[in-house]
């Protein structure tokens, strides 16, 4: 008989620049707020994951969950750090979750956190292409930009997408970020700022991109048994789906989707047991604002074509039929690799407990959908209000 | 381009002595039936754009080389690679005929071939 796991606990640190904060500090600021809000004893948490891409070439720290476990004073618990590029955190988040339904423990620990700003642009960019298959697409000189450049040119073509479609997304997400007091770079812009802004990876431009963050997110996950009444509002875990997509570009049967994503979606309704229409609030995998529309009909919202409507009519804004990225999303609140699935988890929770500076009104079930590396990696989860 | 030049553009792939499966490469094993007897060919360079960008922040290592542009082609020989492609006309989009007209680093590059 398998446990249900809520969780019962979240911190985070604000995204962006955080100049004299290194990453242990960041996650241990996250894990300890998360640790207090859930009235756990610490010896009862059983499991630490951590998630993280690219510690070791940027900041020279490996080994983050054993020494972030230390700082916190846990046990002595299996401390393991997982990485999946930009999907690290979600898979943190599920391997946590499975240890508690699993019975290996009655309280897990999750912690995301990336420290990035303090390098070159350089390092950062050879660092992020360490997540691309460099035997084939590496040798090639894509970027990450890169391919979401040529999802946007084959969509355009395909579905008749418009420069205004996809400016509509940026200005909903940065607007969205301005609500959010932890997100990077909230900012309303105009479609003319946007469009005048320069090319990256045509017909990607500098506001269609996320920025470079640092930052931190946690998460206490426990069994029933352990929820306290009089703690933090619990909010269950109803799925958590984690799939692997095509290593390279080539192996993708299209550019304007990924299997990765549609495969978790489905496993993650399956195992939740709700319908698509049940959601009421979403945080997706905005890397780039062509991929806010590609996830969202990959996650089964919406016909194909149709994702690049929805920002411009406004559904997906808050208090549209579907909101998508109420915190910003990685455009605004910004991408601190590691961190992200987590801070996407952190926001939802906020939301079902009815708590977010940028409220989704009576929001039930909220998912989250974190891709990593060329769509190699990704996790679905679903969560729900804890009396829903 | 004559008739005679596009004949003798070729591209480098792996085939499956097994299976038959074609495959861009490199890789040790069949991605269909995971067989090691994978033999390098040569299948004709002719394909169709699938979609192209270009790199204006290249990766450390091609620096130098930017701005670049970088396509998906799908070879007539059924099989998609992911390649560069040069001096593209500013009308160019998905759909396009292209051929290999040489390598970089092992990668192909491609060039939009006239209408
Ligand atoms: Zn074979």
């Amino acid at each position: 008989m398998t446990q249900r796991v809520s969780i019962v606990g979240i911190g985070s640190t604000r995204f962006g620049p955080q100049p004299g904060k290194g990453i242990v500090q960041l996650a241990v600021e996250a894990a300890e707020a998360a640790i207090r809000e859930s009235g756990i004893e610490r010896e009862r948490i059983g499991a630490l994951y951590f998630g993280n891409f690219i510690s070791g070439p940027l900041t020279g720290q490996e080994v983050l969950a054993g020494i972030v476990a230390d700082h916190l004073g846990l046990a002595n618990i299996p401390c393991t750090k997982v990485e999946g590029a930009c999907a690290s955190g979600g898979i943190a988040f599920r391997h946590a979750k499975l240890a508690v339904e699993s019975r290996q423990c009655d309280a897990a620990l999750v912690v995301g956190a990336e420290k990035m700003t303090q390098a070159s642009t350089e390092m950062i960019t050879a660092a992020l292409n360490c997540a691309m298959d460099n035997l084939s697409d590496g040798v090639s000189g894509l970027t990450f930009p890169g391919l979401f450049g040529m999802a946007w040119r084959l969509y355009e073509q395909r579905y008749g997408l418009t420069r205004a479609q996809v400016s509509a997304v940026v200005r909903k997400n940065k607007a969205n970020g301005l609500l959010n007091p932890l997100a990077q770079m909230g900012r309303y812009l105009t479609d003319d700022e946007i469009e005048q802004s320069p090319f990256i990876c045509d017909p990607m431009r500098l506001f269609d991109c996320c920025p470079t963050s640092d930052g931190a997110a946690a998460l206490v996950l426990a069994a029933d048994e352990l929820i306290e009444t009089g703690g933090a509002v619990p909010v269950r875990v109803l799925a958590s789906a984690q799939t692997r997509g095509a290593a390279r570009i080539a192996g993708h049967s299209d550019l304007c989707s990924f299997d990765a994503t549609v495969a978790a979606a489905h496993l993650a309704f399956k195992e939740a047991g709700i319908d698509r229409s049940d959601i009421d609030v979403v945080e997706l995998h905005d890397c780039f604002s062509i991929a806010e529309i590609l996830d969202s009909e990959d996650l089964g919202f919406m016909p194909r074509g149709h994702g690049a409507h929805w920002a411009k009519e406004g559904r997906t804004a808050v208090g549209g039929d579907l909101p998508i990225n109420p915190s910003g999303g990685l455009l605004a609140k910004g991408h601190p690799v590691g961190a992200t699935g987590v801070g996407q988890i952190y926001e939802t929770v906020l939301q079902l407990r009815g708590d977010h500076q940028n409220l989704v009104k009576d929001a039930a079930f909220g998912l989250t959908h974190n891709l990593g590396g060329t769509g190699v990696a990704c996790t679905v989860n679903i969560l729900g209000r804890y009396d829903a | 381009m004559p008739k005679r030049e596009i004949e003798d553009c070729q591209i480098n792939v792996l085939h499956c002595e097994n299976c038959g499966t074609l495959d861009p490469g490199p890789r040790s094993l069949c991605p269909k039936c995971h067989s090691a007897e994978l033999a390098e060919i040569a299948v004709p360079g002719a394909g169709t754009l699938l979609s192209w960008t270009t790199i204006r922040r290249p990766p450390t290592a091609f620096r130098e080389e930017g701005p670049y542009h970088i396509a998906v082609v799908d070879l007539d020989a059924k099989l998609r690679v992911t390649a560069r492609l040069t001096a593209p006309s500013p009308g160019i989009a998905p759909g396009a005929r292209v051929l290999c007209v040489g390598t970089r680093n092992d990668v192909p590059v491609f060039q939009e071939i006239d209408a």
